[in-house]
């Protein structure tokens, strides 16, 4: 067959495209690492952070790409470790904990600094809690701190009643005798208040009090001629003892209070600069910090530099000599900039999905580890059909979820309400539980353990007998009857969201019979959608948790006016979450929580889908960065090696590889604490 | 000339507030507001951020307190980057839009011109044939098709620029490409049709009849007239350049306006909106305004009264 010649320059163009394109794919598939690889010069780490952070003010956003910044920045009074993200020491050397698990002493360190070389003390601590509740202030977080007293009032702007000269309390209206509370820790004035019986709140607006106090009669009458005293900076439950000691109490036990503290909400921020400088006091010229770094240069948009301060306590312990933050977005950008070796790390669920097969060949460097972050389809239970929970379970037997994280490639299915292998001693307490329940319901363990897996057949006859037959016929299943029409499954517009919803959406067709119409939004016009149940039918919910413990996950669908985006509310639920939260004893809160999680299960608002996986990567010569379930960094282990035989190799066992530097650093300073218990 | 030019100045302030007015019940019909995330604030904190921000008040109060920010030409700060305000952002972001806009516009005008003007002259040619095919894929191969293309063959076949954030020469390269390429064409396919017109018509027979060489028939009388499409495409589009344009900041990851522009929009971040949207409202005014000056310095049959 008789070809056209190419002409010389055209051919010689075609050449030079062709061999560059070769040699960038056979490079990549040849070496070791993914692109270019070699350490830095300096002793920096250039890491992709994601979106531009909104504000260098810890306590005002509730992301994750900012809370990762704020790790560099801003120290508070413990710190998430490194590879589990439980609470480590950082300005507070030690700590001691009530028995009722509501009241915190914290020891603070001498030589901690803020970075115009002030020392750091307990009163900072008090301004910083106070004025992250200060209704003005506007945090968003503030929320996570509602468990310490009188904060969520402060907040609130609420009034205390003050009636011949002393205020109400609970005892003023049940009659319940005050108990009579031992002090923990110096018994202080303040303290004693804060132990006494619960004062009454009440609205602070009068049109909303009013009505507040018509709905209910006795707590009117106890009002009657009373005095509103506004809630105050100073009611809130922190209290310097002295200069180096700090006390936090709690409206009521909370377990998981100790893991919270490392939020960016509680972390310290400057009243020198916050009071000389207003609302401008991030900006680099005003802005004092308190963390292993501070600012060197801020470029929006474009680049956040941060180096090691001299002032810092642990400076001695800080191997990075400076962090590059670049708030890029666009993934294949990312990838590109990793690719070149122009990046060292980037943050976490970034590698797309048409890269992951490529990728996950890189063992040194690709990260791939379960997440405290789940995906679910909330369904409207106030809603026909979604009422019946037949219907509900059928919709989550009929989805192969195995299979739906194969094809996601990087996820993990997901079975419960609590993403399993985040926190090992609760899937203990889940499995006891599990197993006492079973004998209880008299189920053969082969059934107890698929009780919640796909089964198409099983979820054919619960549609059936909901009154929604199932009929098969030549070309697979249908469902004739059921409402089609109004339902759907609702998400915001997004590629990966997408694909999820047509995949569960042939699923169900397949399996049930039924084609469940989709429907995509853009995420602000869904959210109150979503939130003020419009939809009906199916629509999507991820969630991440805010702390490690189970119950960020179990208390979404807490209280009347939950989170959980499916209109339900059970006061059992509600009560075994509160009991187990009064448990002192950990393994058994934990089974508690477990039995409320299984209740849940029971009730099923809520189709679940995956856990997420962290899905980034790293150049094998950073070190002392782990892929923890927030991915959330303490920067001061982070370190780059500069020698290749001591480089990362396959990351699958990160956690198990030992790290003599990271190790003794950890232990050094966990060592105050482990002390102090003693 | 004078006052035809101070009339539409004149005009220029109503109409961005118009822009401004129209913008601003645009957002408030939008579902959503710029506080509201994936979880759940507490009500105590949602009625703080209402107050803060004036929402509790009725709607022609804040219409009235937003517009009366705006005369002064202040417009507040962002809901979103709390602490920096919208003019700053925007004093901010300009440059870096502008340069790769700007730069692309005159690489996009140096090929386009060139070539469009040897194709029309050339009518039929190799040249033209293959210029203009050249031309149709620029006009077709999308920007985030191109950029990634790009990046693939210079900055991984060839390593010779980066592949994406802003820094040095070199980094400015792909992206000015990446965008002079669309305009770069259609200029190419403007002139040439441009200049196809004119070298027909009765005042360059004239000017050849005259004696004059043909270098000087073309430079002083053809491509006069044969560019002015060329010209009144410029404003629109130098307006949009150096607003931004999203796709090949996103793709390069430059901190330009346009991409700012999106996400303030994404972020219901009212101030910056209005912002930004005032801003373009009056940039492509006074670019029209511009092309309409200019020609009348290009084609002498042209005149305001």
């Amino acid at each position: 067959m008789a070809k056209t010649r190419p002409k010389p320059l055209r051919s010689a163009l075609i050449a030079v495209i062709f061999a560059s394109l070769l040699t960038g794919c056979m490079s990549s598939a040849k070496s070791k690492y993914f692109g270019r690889t070699s350490p830095p010069a300096e002793n920096v780490l250039r890491y992709v952070s994601g979106s531009e952070p909104e504000t260098l003010d810890p306590q005002l956003p509730d992301g994750q790409p900012e809370a990762r910044i704020f790790m560099a920045l801003y120290e508070g009074l413990v710190e998430y470790g490194p590879k589990d993200q439980q609470p480590i020491p950082s300005i507070a050397k030690s700590w001691e904990i009530s028995s009722k698990v509501d009241e915190f002493i914290f020891h603070l360190r001498d030589n901690a600094k803020w970075s115009d070389g002030k020392p750091i003390t307990a009163q900072d601590f008090v301004y910083s809690l106070r004025r992250g509740f200060a209704p003005e202030t506007i945090s968003r977080t503030a929320g996570l701190g509602y468990a310490i007293k009188y904060s969520s009032e402060f907040n609130g702007e609420k009034v205390f009643v003050k009636k011949n000269g002393r205020f109400l309390t609970a005892a003023d209206i049940d009659g319940t005798p005050a108990k009579d509370v031992p002090a923990f820790g110096p018994d202080t004035e303040f303290n004693r208040t804060l132990r006494g019986p619960d004062r009454i709140t009440l609205e602070g607006d009068e049109k909303k009090r009013s009505k507040e106090l018509e709905s209910d009669a006795k707590l009117k009458a106890a009002v009657e001629g009373g005095e509103f005293v506004p809630v105050k900076a100073e009611d809130i439950g922190v209290e310097a003892i002295d200069d180096r000691t700090l006390r936090i109490s709690l409206r009521q036990s909370a377990p998981y209070f100790l893991g919270l503290l490392a939020h960016q909400f509680f972390r310290l921020v400057p009243r020198q600069a916050i009071e000389a400088h207003g609302k401008e006091w991030t900006r680099p010229a005003n802005i004092v910090t308190c963390g292993a770094f501070r600012i060197k240069e801020y470029r929006p948009y474009d680049k956040l530099v941060v180096e090691r301060d001299p002032n810092y306590w642990d400076a001695a312990n800080v191997h990075l000599d400076r962090i590059e933050f670049y708030p890029v977005e666009e993934l294949s950008t990312i990838m590109n900039l990793y690719k070149a070796g122009s990046v060292d790390a980037f943050l976490n669920h970034t590698v797309p999905t048409s890269w992951i097969d490529e990728v996950r060949q890189y063992k040194d460097e690709y990260l791939n580890f379960p997440e405290a972050a789940t995906a679910y389809y909330s369904m409207n239970m106030t809603k026909a059909p979604f009422s019946d929970s037949k219907v509900r379970r059928a919709f989550m037997l009929g989805l192969d979820r195995q299979a739906l994280s194969d094809f996601r490639k990087i996820t993990k299915p997901l079975f419960g309400k609590v993403p399993s292998g985040i926190y090992p001693e609760y899937d203990k307490a889940v499995e006891k539980v599990g197993e006492e329940l079973r004998k209880e319901r008299g189920v053969t363990p082969e059934t107890w353990a698929k009780r919640n897996d796909f089964d198409a057949e099983a979820a054919r006859k619960l549609l059936t007998d909901a009154g929604f037959p199932v009929v098969k016929s030549d070309s697979g299943y249908s469902c004739p009857n059921f409402p089609t029409d109004r339902i759907s499954i609702t998400f915001n517009t997004n590629e990966n969201n997408r694909s999820v919803a047509e995949f569960i959406q042939s699923q169900w067709k397949q399996n049930l019979g039924i084609t469940v119409p989709l429907k995509t939004m853009e995420f602000k016009t869904y959210l109150p959608y979503f939130k003020s149940l419009q939809y009906e039918g199916f629509a999507q919910f991820l969630w991440s948790g805010d702390y490690m413990d189970p119950y960020t996950f179990l208390s979404l669908q807490y209280g009347k006016d939950n989170e959980g985006g499916a209109g339900f509310y059970d006061a059992k639920y509600d009560k075994m979450l509160n009991d187990a939260n009064a448990e002192l004893d950990p393994d058994k809160r934990y089974e508690m929580l477990a039995r409320a999680e299984f209740y849940l299960m029971d009730q099923l608002p809520f189709v679940p889908l995956t856990i997420n996986a962290t899905n980034w990567l790293k150049k094998p010569y950073v070190k002392g960065m782990y892929p923890n379930p927030g991915t959330l960094i303490p920067w001061k282990f982070v370190y780059i090696e500069r020698d290749q035989a001591k480089w990362d190799k396959d990351v699958e066992n990160i956690f198990k590889t030992p790290d003599p530097q990271m190790e003794k650093q950890l232990s050094d300073l966990t060592a105050t604490q482990k002390a102090a218990a003693k | 000339m004078l006052s035809f030019i101070i009339r539409r100045l004149l005009i220029i302030i109503p109409m961005a507030l118009l822009v401004v007015t129209l913008t601003w019940g645009l957002i408030r019909i939008a579902p959503g507001n710029f506080y509201s995330g994936e979880k759940k604030l507490p009500a105590a904190v949602e009625a703080n951020i209402r107050k803060k921000y004036g929402l509790d008040q009725p709607w022609y109060t804040q219409y009235g307190m937003m517009m009366s920010n705006i005369v002064r030409g202040d417009f507040g700060d962002s809901l979103k980057y709390q602490g920096q305000s919208v003019n700053e952002i925007i004093k901010r972001h300009l440059p870096y839009s502008a340069t790769i806009g700007i730069l692309a516009y005159l690489l996009a005008l140096a090929i386009g011109l060139t070539a469009g003007t040897i194709a029309a002259l050339k009518q039929n040619s190799a040249f033209d044939y293959s210029s203009m095919s050249l031309a149709m894929l620029g006009l077709s191969l999308p920007n985030f098709v191109l950029g990634p293309l790009l990046v693939l063959i210079f900055a991984f076949g060839l390593y010779w620029f980066p592949p994406a954030r802003w820094g040095g020469v070199s980094s400015i390269v792909l992206p000015v490409i990446t965008l002079s390429a669309i305009y770069a064409a259609y200029i190419a396919r403007l002139t040439r049709a441009g200049m196809l017109e004119v070298m027909r018509s009765d005042y360059i027979r004239t000017a050849r009849a005259k004696g004059l060489d043909e270098m000087t028939v073309l430079l002083r009388h053809a491509l006069r007239g044969g560019i002015i499409p060329v010209v009144s495409f410029t404003g629109p589009a130098l307006a949009a350049l150096l607003a931004g344009t999203v796709v090949v900041e996103k793709v390069f990851a430059l901190p330009g306006l346009g991409d700012i522009f999106i996400k303030s929009v994404l972020n219901r971040d009212e101030p910056l909106i209005l912002g930004i949207v005032a801003f373009l409202s009056i940039l492509i005014m006074l670019f029209n305004l511009a092309v309409d000056i200019a020609y009348g310095f290009l084609d002498p049959r042209i005149r305001y009264e």
